[in-house]
């Protein structure tokens, strides 16, 4: 294995990783998984795009690229719009389809169900405003630097590792240290005794849903910024992010990141031995192979 | 009823998982500031869903609960933990992933940000064995120490009215013992507690008054004493086979 595999893999897998956080988060305090998590990544995108060319027309020197990276401060500020945007579009959804099946008890495969009927509208929807052609957050050429042993990385790239490894932490600490992030993981263990307890669970749901929101624009922006963005992005996206999560262990989030990482590189380890197209193949082996081996994932809870 | 003004009262409450499948069928009870109401009766009574009902975890379908002066019937459960009602389910009564400490930091959560190291503190005082090991997982605890954990807990915001679901389930003798005299001080240091209770001998001998749940309304209610020694009401509601025996 080169060393350049390895880089290529922690690129694609910090992506992967920090998509799969917002997956394990909803899926282990929601109780289901929510097929439209790829579709607020792509969400996430595109809002950020808007905005971010928004701000540029508005103020052309804040497109002026910030050295070394390819991009001005019009991304990282469209970028903090857009998570408030696409948290906002994340409970929209909650409060028009996931939040009344809730309420009428219904059934996991319910809400399974529709989820993916929201992915196919929020899809439908992002191809009608922005069509289904491919877009960019930036134009500009980077010249990848070298970092030793024969392997290179845009600072794009650098920045994306960067940003997950800080993210992942920052939302570790959240969940471990912090008192909403407390009563997130009662809420996740038992609702009604948190109820019993005095956590508000709707509000902690509402978090939840920020939170997921936020880290699937961030994965959005991040996958526009060092591939392109399209419509398809999310969905494309879906597969490794449910292999990464279960893999990691629902409820997880060191676990997700982990296994971001490995499905980032077991993808590339795919594409440069066995061939490009085997790439996605990668993810749905991993998927099969944990939950026949160890379905509780790396760092999950035998029981659960 | 009691003589003391009822500090927990319900009137005519009808509740049950179904709309058209009631297991509380108009129950009308008044618990005075101060007692320690044990609620009996055979299985599938109603006692469970009775207590939570009133906790917010069953809807109700008719009736009203009253805490106090204000009307709580239709506030969901951690509004009605806000207003002094604590509920200690009889299974799954702690958050087993967590920590003792994170146990008693989320329950503690609601109070003002001053007093939660005060009153998690005054946990620890009255639970020494829960302070000797904070950083324990919950779910590492024994039958009893979880039982002692999901107290505390309760207890935290101070509640006017502390209902507990079967503390001694799956406890051994010994061990219920140390419960049910946790609860006897705990009541005695002026928190009004309702228990519902499988091991009536047990209850009665710490309560002060009890009430016979029979499908889903309340068949009898006196002095704890006196429904202790009376042999009719052991024989039909309590399962004794004599007076004097072993009750179910």
């Amino acid at each position: 294995m080169t060393l350049q595999i390895l880089v290529d893999g922690l690129i694609a897998g910090a992506m992967i990783g920090l998509g799969a956080v917002g997956i394990t988060l909803t899926y282990s305090i929601l109780r289901f998984a929510n097929f439209a998590h790829g579709e607020l990544i792509s969400w996430g995108a595109y809002l950020a795009l808007a905005v971010s060319s928004g701000i540029g027309f508005l103020s052309a020197s804040l497109t002026v690229p910030l050295a070394p990276f390819s991009f001005g401060w019009s991304l990282p500020l469209g970028t903090l719009v857009a998570i408030a945007l696409t948290a906002l579009l994340a409970l929209i959804v909650d409060a028009v389809l996931f939040g009344p099946l809730r309420r009428r008890r219904g059934a996991v495969i319910i809400l399974v169900m529709a989820s993916f009927g929201a992915a196919l509208t929020l899809r439908s929807l992002l191809e009608f405003i922005f069509t289904s052609g491919p877009r960019y957050f930036t134009q500009e050429l980077q010249i990848a630097i070298r970092l030793g042993g024969g392997a290179r990385a845009t600072p794009d790239q650098m920045l994306v590792i960067a940003v997950a490894a800080l993210v992942v932490v920052g939302v570790h600490l959240l969940l471990t240290r912090s008192s909403i992030g407390r009563s997130m993981r009662a809420v996740s263990e038992n609702q009604q005794l948190a109820g019993v307890a005095g956590i508000d669970v709707r509000a902690v749901v509402r978090i939840v849903w920020i939170l997921g929101a936020a880290l699937a624009c961030i994965a959005g922006v991040m996958a526009g910024l060092l591939v392109q963005i399209r419509p398809q992005m999310g969905l494309d996206l879906l597969l490794p992010l449910f292999a990464a999560a279960i893999l990691g262990g629902i409820g997880s989030v060191p676990g997700a990141m982990l296994a971001g990482l490995i499905v980032g590189i077991g993808e590339a380890l795919t594409v440069r031995y066995v061939g490009a197209e085997w790439r996605a193949a990668l993810s749905f082996v991993v998927l099969v192979a944990i939950l026949l081996v160890r379905p509780q994932g790396l760092f999950g809870k035998a029981d659960r | 009823m009691s003589e003391a003004a009822p500090v927990l009262a319900t009137k005519s409450l009808v509740s049950g998982y179904e709309r058209d499948l009631p297991i509380v069928r108009g129950v009308d009870m008044a618990v005075g500031a101060g007692e320690f109401v044990v609620l009996l009766g055979p299985n599938g009574a109603g006692k469970s869903t009775l207590v939570k009902t009133i906790a917010g975890l069953v809807p109700v379908h008719s009736g009203t609960v009253t805490l106090g002066s204000r009307e709580i019937t239709a506030l969901p459960a951690h509004l009605k933990v806000r207003h002094g009602l604590a509920f200690v389910p009889q299974t799954e009564n702690i958050f087993a992933s967590l920590t003792i400490h994170e146990n008693l930091q989320v329950a503690a959560n609601i109070l003002p940000r001053e007093r939660r190291a005060e009153r998690i503190g005054a946990q620890y005082a009255m639970f020494p064995d829960l302070a000797a090991r904070p950083g324990q997982r919950a779910g590492a605890l024994s039958g009893g120490q979880r039982q002692m954990l999901a107290v505390a807990r309760a207890l935290i915001v101070e509640p006017s009215v502390l209902i507990l679901d079967e503390p001694s389930a799956g406890l051994s003798p010994k061990i219920v013992g140390d419960v049910f005299e946790r609860l006897s001080e705990i009541n005695r240091q002026g928190v009004t507690t309702i228990l519902v209770e499988q091991n009536v001998r047990a209850a009665l001998a710490i309560g002060s008054r009890a009430l016979i749940l029979v499908e889903g309304r309340i068949a009898h209610e006196g002095s704890a004493a006196a429904l202790l020694d009376d042999p009719i009401v052991a024989e039909l509601y309590l399962g004794a086979r004599q007076a004097g025996g072993a009750a179910a």
